[in-house]
């Protein structure tokens, strides 16, 4: 090993670089959860996922099968884009004879907003209040499709860590 | 004042309600949904003789039409949720929390103390509230992919 070239630091004139650190004070249970929580404690699964080559006559029966209200669609495993029940609102349902046999991408959201796993629950708080998704997807450490975090989950989990009356 | 608390004391009429579309219960799915795009929102309140009677949503939309895309011609009466989830002027921002819960819908009608509709609430107003109130907890988040730096105001 090599030794260093600084002289050791006598203990009295030694100081300690976070002795101004504040640690968070949180108000309350739920604040601490939202920032100190991880969106992997979210429980983003299960997760439905189409291929961008999916027609949007499958995506649409698919997303009725399932109940959910969010497709994630992914290219090789990587995100791609996301199929909503408002993808199906705003762009679907009036022309459906004339997009029913087209591929899905042609009416997801490309390239939506995302989170990490490592990420904390008020990022996908922010998410949906800044960029109006209600539907939050998820990645992993490698970029790949982890999960999503529904509107449903992110209501137990503000319910979860409410105190209780 | 925690987030909790502040869920517990703050009441509706102070979170960012949306003007709820309106339709009459005779009104085809295809009139609702053209509604609903013009309204960019994802649900509207079905009225008869003047008097809220049901709720029209984007997630009734998709079962329905998934069953039969013929549905857009037929009345959304068949297809609206009655009774509808609602909240009062005066109750708090968790009744609202609990109304999604029990409900399992992002969409909320408020009515005032005549069960007149005032307008909409449900998880876009929640996000709202939370990041407006506590705007160090959730607006400092990295957003997607871009750098923190590139959202800030004067980066």
């Amino acid at each position: 090993m090599a030794e260093s070239n600084q002289p050791p630091i006598p203990d009295d004139e030694f100081a300690d670089p976070l002795e101004n650190y504040d640690a968070p004070d949180y108000a309350d249970p739920l604040e601490e959860a939202l920032d100190t929580r991880r969106v992997s404690d979210l429980q983003a699964q299960p997760c439905e996922t189409i291929s961008v080559d999916t027609t949007v006559a499958d995506a649409v029966k698919k997303l009725a099968t399932i109940h959910h209200a969010c497709l994630l669609v992914e290219e090789g495993g990587r995100l791609a884009g996301m199929f909503t029940d408002r993808d199906l609102l705003d762009r679907v349902v009036l022309e459906y004879q004339e997009c029913r046999d087209q591929p899905v991408h042609t009416v997801m959201i490309p390239d939506p907003v995302y989170v990490s796993e490592s990420d904390s629950p008020a990022a996908v708080l922010a998410v949906m209040a800044v960029s109006g998704y209600r539907h939050v997807p998820v990645l992993d450490a490698d970029g790949m499709i982890a999960g999503v975090v529904s509107p449903r989950r992110i209501t137990e989990f503000l319910l979860e860590h409410s105190p209780s009356e | 004042m925690g987030l909790a608390e502040k869920f517990a004391s703050t009441p509706v009429r102070d979170l960012n309600l949306r003007e709820m579309p309106i339709c009459d219960v005779g009104a085809t799915v295809k009139e609702a949904v053209e509604k609903l795009q013009e309204a960019r929102v994802g649900c509207a309140m079905a009225t008869e003789d003047g008097k809220p009677v049901g709720m029209f949503t984007e997630g009734l939309l998709r079962e329905s039409f998934a069953q039969n895309p013929g549905v857009i011609d037929e009345t959304i009466a068949a297809h609206m949720a009655a009774p509808f989830p609602k909240v009062y002027l005066d109750d708090t921002v968790d009744m609202v929390l609990a109304a999604m819960q029990a409900n399992n819908t992002r969409f909320i009608c408020v009515v005032d103390a005549d069960e007149q509709i005032v307008g909409l609430t449900g998880q876009k107003g929640l996000m709202e509230f939370v990041a407006e109130e506590f705007p160090r907890q959730v607006m400092v988040q990295r957003i997607g992919d871009t750098s923190t730096t590139n959202q800030r105001e004067g980066a």
